[in-house]
C-alpha cells in the first residue's frame, strides 16, 4: 500500500491580493497521492487563482506550496512537476496533434524514438489513436480537450491541474468527458486538482471537494460528507435542496450524545457526536427532503414528530414530493413511493418525522 | 396585419410617387453614389492609365519603353522598392519590440512606450524630414555638436524618416496581433519547459506570422507611396512619387507622369489584393472560451535589454523630433543661432496657408463624413448588384498612392465638362474621396452592431424611409459620422502628396508651404507651420471628442484606423 501519511501536495496558509483586494485569505490544505480533489465554489471566489498559484503561474502574496515534501513556492512553472490544462486548452494552433503532445518532450531533448513511443502511448490513453497527424482545427472540442490532457500528461507530472476543463463542451459531452477524465486519472493514478463551479460535476468526479467562497475554505470533505454533514449553511445549500429548522439546545444529557432540542414547532431529540455544541446553544437542524418521512397524525410514534399541513403533492413515479407547512415554514419532503404506500392530499394534516441522526449546526 | 385596406390609388399620384421612392430610396441613393464614385475616383485613375498609353498619335507603348530604357526612370522604381523593403524590415523589428514590451513588458514601461510609438500620428509624416535636417543636416545641431560629417540627404536619412513616420502603423498592427494571442498558450509552453527565446521563436512569432505579414505589407505600401520624405531628403536619388511631381512641374510631361503613376500603383494593387483576398481571415483564432487574465511576468534580461535599447533609441528620436520642431519654431536656427524670435510663428504666408488648410479640411471633413455615412448605409442595407464593387471603390482611395490620385485629378478635371483645375473644389473633392475609407468602415461596423430589426420595427410602426433615415439611422450612425469627419479633417490638414499637384500659385496649403520651405532650407518657417498644424489637429480632435462625449458616442476608438 501507498504511504497515506505524507501528502503529495500541501498548501500552507496561502494568501493572495490583487492590489487592495484580498482574493485568497489563508488557504491550507493537502492532497494525497492519487487523489482527485476539486476546487469548487461560485464564480470569482478564487479557484483559478489558487490553481495558478499551485502551477506557478501566479505568485502567492504569502504562503507555501509543498510538492512531495519539497517547497516549490518560488519555482517557475516549468521547474515544478505540475502540469496545467487551461480552460481554453491553449493548444498550439500551428502544430498538429502529435507535435502538440511532443512539445514538452522535445524541449526535454528526448530522442525521436522515445518521443514517438511516448506520444503513441498518450494518444492511446486518450483514445485518439490515428488522429496524430490532424491539425488542431480539424478535431472536435472534445478531442481538443483530450489532446490538451495528453500533452500535459506526456511529461509525467506528479500533479495534474485542470481549470474548468469541461466548460467549453456541450452538456452531453461534458458528462462523457467527465467520466473519461476520471477513468484516465484512476488508471494512471495521477494526483489531480480539478476546478469547476458546477457542484454536481464536483460531487460526481471527486474523491474530495474543497469548497471555496470569498477566498475562504468553507469545507473540505468527501462528497458524502459535504452532502450529509455540511459545515455551515452555505455548504448545506450548496448541493441539492435542504430544510433548515431553527432550534435551541435544552439539554445535552451528560456523557451521552443525545441532544434535547426545542423548536417553535415542538421538541425533538437528535443524536450527534458534536463536541462543540452545548446547553443553551442556538442551532440549526439540517435535513434533506429524502431523510424526512410523513405519517398520519396520532400514529403511535410521538417523539420527533411535528405537526404540519400538506400544501402540495407532486407525484413523480418513484417518489412523491410534498410541500408541508409547519408553522411559518415550508418543508420539502421526498417520500419513497412503493406500490400502495400512503399518500396525502392538499390540506391533509400530517406528522413530520425528523430523523434522530439529522445534522445539526451551530447558528452563526 | 391591419384589416383596413388602403388603396394607394385613392391617395392620388403623390402617394404613389412617395411610395415608390420610399421603397427604392436605398437603390436611388446607390445609383447616385455609384455615379459620384465613378466621377471622382474611377475616372481620374482611368485617366492616368489612358494617358500612359495615349500620346499625340494615339495608342502607344513608347512611354513605357522609355521608362525601361533610361536608367533615370527605372532606377526610381528600383530605389522605391528598396526603400519600401528596408523600411518594412526595420519597422517589423522595431514595431515588434515596441509591441512586445507594451503587451508583455514591465508595467511602468507600457504606457510611456505606447504613447511614444503612437506620437507620430499627431504629425504629418514629413515632420521627420524637417527634424532630421535640423538635427543632422549640414548645419545640424548634432552634427555641429559632435563634429560629425554626416549627410542626412541620403538613403539613411530617407529610410530613417520613413521608419519614424510609419512606426505607429506598424506598432498598432503588431500590438493588435500580440494582444489577440491567447496568453495561456505562451504559459503552457513555459509550463512545458520552454525558455522565453524558445517561446518567442516557436510559439509567438509563428502564431503572429499572418498578422505580421499583413502589417509588413501595409507598411510597404504606405512607404512607397509617401511623397514628402523622399522628396525632401532624397537629394539626387530618384524615387517614383517625387519624380511624378517633378515630371509635371519640371517637364510638364503628363504622359511620363502617368507611366510613373501606373508603375507605382502596381505593387499597391498586388498588395491590396493579397491583403484582402489571400490573407483575409488568415490567422489563428487562439482564444476559445474564457481566457484567464494573466499577471505580468518578468521578461528575461536577454530579451528585455536589447528590446529596450531598440525602443529607447527609436523613441528618443521621435521625442527629439517633436522637441526640435517646437524649439525650431521659436529660435532663429536651432543650435546655430539660438536667439528667441517670433518671426516664424507670426509669418503671414504661413498663417494664410494654415487658414486655407483649415477651410479645405473642414469642407472635406464635412462632405467626406456625409458621403462616407451614406455609402456605409447603402452598402450594408442595399440589395442591389455591385455592392461589393462599391465597397471596394470606396476603400480604394485609401490604398492608392496620393501622387497618383493627384495626377489623375489634374488630367481628369482640366477640361469641360469637369473643369475644376485651379478651384478650391478640386482640392476638397480630392481629399473627400481619398480619405473615404475610415468613414465608410466606421459606418459599416456601426451598422453591424444595430440590428436591421430596429428599422423594420420603425417601418412597422408606420415610419417611411426618410423618417427612419433621419430619426433612427442618422442618430445611431452619428458616431461613425464624427469618426469620418475627424479622420478626414486631420488627414486633409496634413496631406501633401496629392494636393501638391492641385494647388495654384498664390493659394498655398499648410502642408505644401511646409514642403516648399523645407526644400529651401527655411527650417524655422517649416517647423513653425508644422507646429501650428499639429496644434490645430489636436484642438480639432479635442473639440470633436467633447461633442462626441456630450452625445454619448465614443469616437476615440476609431482614430488612426
Ligand atoms: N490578474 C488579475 N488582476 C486582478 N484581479 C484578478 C486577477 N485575476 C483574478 N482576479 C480577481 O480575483 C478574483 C478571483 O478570480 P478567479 O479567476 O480566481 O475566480 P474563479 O473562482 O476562477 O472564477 P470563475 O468561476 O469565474 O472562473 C476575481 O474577483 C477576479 O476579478
Ligand atoms: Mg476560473
Amino acid at each position: 500500500m501507498e504511504n497515506r501519511r505524507s501528502p503529495m501536495l500541501e498548501l500552507v496558509d496561502i494568501h493572495k491580493s490583487f492590489g487592495d483586494v484580498e482574493v485568497l485569505k489563508g488557504i491550507s490544505s493537502s492532497i494525497e497521492k492519487g487523489e482527485l480533489l476539486t476546487f469548487v465554489g461560485p464564480s470569482g471566489c478564487g479557484k483559478t487563482t489558487l490553481l495558478r498559484i499551485v502551477g506557478g503561474f501566479t505568485p502567492a502574496t504569502s504562503g507555501r506550496v509543498i510538492l512531495d515534501g519539497q517547497d516549490i513556492s518560488s519555482l517557475p512553472p516549468n521547474m515544478r512537476n505540475t502540469k496545467m490544462v487551461f480552460q481554453s486548452y491553449a493548444l498550439f494552433p500551428h502544430m498538429n496533434v502529435r507535435k502538440n503532445i511532443a512539445f514538452g518532450l522535445t524541449l526535454k531533448k528526448w530522442s525521436k524514438t522515445e518521443i514517438n513511443k511516448r506520444v503513441d502511448e498518450m494518444l492511446e490513453l486518450v483514445h485518439m489513436e490515428g488522429l496524430g497527424e490532424r491539425h488542431i482545427d480539424q478535431i472536435s472540442g472534445g478531442q481538443q480537450q483530450r489532446v490538451a490532457l495528453a500533452r500535459a500528461l506526456a511529461l509525467g507530472p506528479k500533479v495534474l491541474l485542470l481549470d474548468e476543463p469541461l466548460s467549453n463542451l456541450d452538456a452531453n459531452l461534458r458528462v462523457v468527458m467527465r467520466e473519461e477524465i476520471r477513468k484516465i486519472q484512476e488508471q494512471i493514478g495521477i494526483t489531480t486538482i480539478f476546478v469547476t463551479h458546477d457542484q454536481y460535476e464536483a460531487m460526481s468526479i471527486s474523491d474530495r471537494l474543497l469548497v471555496l467562497k470569498d477566498g475562504v475554505i468553507q469545507q473540505i470533505g468527501s462528497p458524502v460528507e459535504i452532502y450529509e454533514k455540511p459545515a455551515n449553511e452555505f455548504i448545506a445549500g450548496f448541493v441539492g435542496y435542504v430544510n433548515i429548522l431553527n432550534g435551541k439546545i435544552n439539554e445535552r444529557a451528560n456523557g451521552s450524545n443525545t441532544f434535547k432540542i426545542s423548536t417553535t414547532y415542538g421538541d425533538i431529540e437528535i443524536d450527534s457526536e458534536r463536541e462543540d455544541i452545548g446547553d443553551g446553544d442556538e442551532i440549526l437542524v439540517v435535513v434533506r427532503p429524502e431523510s424526512l418521512s410523513l405519517k398520519k397524525p396520532n400514529s403511535a410514534q410521538k417523539l420527533n414528530g411535528i405537526k404540519g399541513t400538506v400544501l402540495t403533492h407532486m407525484y413523480a413515479g418513484n417518489h412523491s414530493k410534498y410541500s408541508v407547512k409547519v408553522g411559518d415554514k415550508n418543508i420539502v419532503v421526498d417520500q419513497h413511493n412503493p406500490k400502495d404506500s400512503p399518500r396525502y392530499q392538499h390540506n391533509d394534516t400530517v406528522e413530520l418525522l425528523i430523523p434522530r441522526n439529522a445534522h445539526i449546526l451551530k447558528r452563526q | 396585419m391591419t384589416e383596413v385596406a388602403i388603396n394607394p390609388v385613392n391617395r392620388g399620384w403623390w402617394y404613389s410617387v412617395r411610395a415608390y421612392v420610399n421603397k427604392n430610396l436605398v437603390n436611388i441613393f446607390a445609383g447616385g453614389l455609384f455615379l459620384v464614385l465613378a466621377i471622382f475616383l474611377v475616372y481620374p485613375i482611368a485617366a492616368v492609365l489612358i494617358k500612359s498609353f495615349w500620346g499625340d498619335d494615339g495608342l502607344t507603348f513608347d512611354f513605357y519603353r522609355e521608362f525601361f530604357t533610361y536608367n533615370f526612370y527605372y532606377w526610381s522604381l528600383i530605389n522605391t522598392l528598396i526603400l519600401g523593403l528596408s523600411t518594412m524590415v526595420i519597422l517589423l523589428v522595431v514595431g515588434f519590440c515596441f509591441a512586445y514590451l507594451t503587451t508583455r513588458g514591465p508595467e511602468w514601461l507600457r504606457k510611456p512606450l505606447k504613447i511614444v510609438a503612437l506620437l507620430p500620428l499627431a504629425a504629418p509624416p514629413y515632420i521627420f524630414s524637417i527634424s532630421l535636417i535640423t538635427l543632422f543636416g549640414r548645419n545640424g545641431f548634432i552634427n555641429n555638436l559632435f563634429n560629425f560629417d554626416f549627410n542626412i540627404y541620403s538613403w539613411v536619412g530617407v529610410i530613417a524618416a520613413q521608419c519614424l513616420a510609419f512606426l505607429p502603423l506598424s506598432y498598432m498592427m503588431i500590438e493588435n496581433v500580440l494582444n489577440s494571442l491567447n496568453p495561456s498558450i505562451e504559459e503552457t509552453a513555459a509550463d512545458m519547459g520552454a525558455t522565453e527565446y524558445k517561446i518567442i521563436r516557436s510559439i509567438t512569432i509563428p502564431l503572429a506570422a499572418p498578422g505580421l505579414l499583413k502589417a509588413a505589407l501595409l507598411v510597404f505600401v504606405m512607404t512607397i507611396a509617401e511623397f514628402g520624405n523622399p522628396a525632401i531628403l532624397g537629394g539626387r536619388t530618384p524615387f517614383l512619387a517625387p519624380d511624378t511631381y517633378l515630371m509635371i512641374t519640371g517637364e510638364g510631361d503628363f504622359n511620363m507622369a502617368s507611366v510613373l503613376s501606373v508603375i507605382l500603383i502596381l505593387p499597391c494593387v498586388v498588395i491590396f489584393v493579397l491583403h484582402n483576398y489571400v490573407l483575409k481571415g488568415k490567422g489563428y483564432a487562439t482564444i476559445v472560451g474564457k481566457a484567464t487574465p494573466t499577471e505580468k511576468k518578468e521578461i528575461i534580461p536577454g530579451i528585455k535589454i536589447p528590446f529596450m535599447i531598440i525602443t529607447f533609441a527609436v523613441g528618443l528620436l521621435v521625442v527629439m523630433s517633436f522637441v526640435v520642431i517646437l524649439v525650431g519654431s521659436f529660435v532663429k536656427i536651432v543650435g546655430v543661432d539660438n536667439t528667441f524670435v517670433m518671426d516664424h510663428i507670426v509669418n503671414t504666408q504661413s498663417n494664410t496657408a494654415i487658414y486655407n488648410s483649415i477651410k479645405v479640411s473642414l469642407a472635406a471633413g464635412f462632405f467626406g463624413a456625409i458621403v462616407g455615412t451614406l455609402l456605409a448605409y447603402v452598402i450594408m442595407r442595399g440589395k442591389f448588384f455591385g455592392r461589393h464593387a462599391m465597397e471596394m471603390m470606396a476603400l480604394s482611395g485609401f490604398a492608392l498612392p496620393g501622387t497618383v490620385i493627384g495626377v489623375g485629378y489634374i488630367i481628369a478635371f482640366n477640361n469641360p465638362p469637369f473643369l475644376l483645375t485651379g478651384t478650391i473644389w478640386i482640392i476638397i473633392l480630392n481629399c473627400v474621396f481619398r480619405f473615404l475609407a475610415v468613414g465608410v468602415e466606421a459606418g459599416i461596423s456601426k451598422l453591424h452592431q444595430i440590428s436591421i430589426e430596429i428599422e423594420e420595427a420603425s417601418a412597422d410602426l408606420g415610419a417611411d424611409f426618410l423618417t427612419i433615415f433621419f430619426r433612427i439611422i442618422l442618430p445611431i450612425m452619428f458616431s461613425a459620422f464624427i469618426a469620418g469627419f475627424i479622420y478626414t479633417f486631420m488627414t486633409t490638414m496634413m496631406s501633401l502628396s496629392s494636393v501638391i499637384f492641385l494647388v495654384t500659385p498664390g493659394f498655398d496649403l499648410a502642408s505644401v508651404y511646409i514642403y516648399l520651405t523645407a526644400q529651401l532650407g527655411e527650417l524655422g518657417l517649416a517647423s513653425a507651420t508644422t507646429v501650428k498644424v499639429i496644434f490645430i489637429v489636436a484642438i480639432g480632435m479635442g473639440i470633436l471628442k467633447i461633442i462626441a462625449r456630450k452625445t454619448g458616442f465614443d469616437v476615440s476608438k476609431k482614430q488612426g484606423a
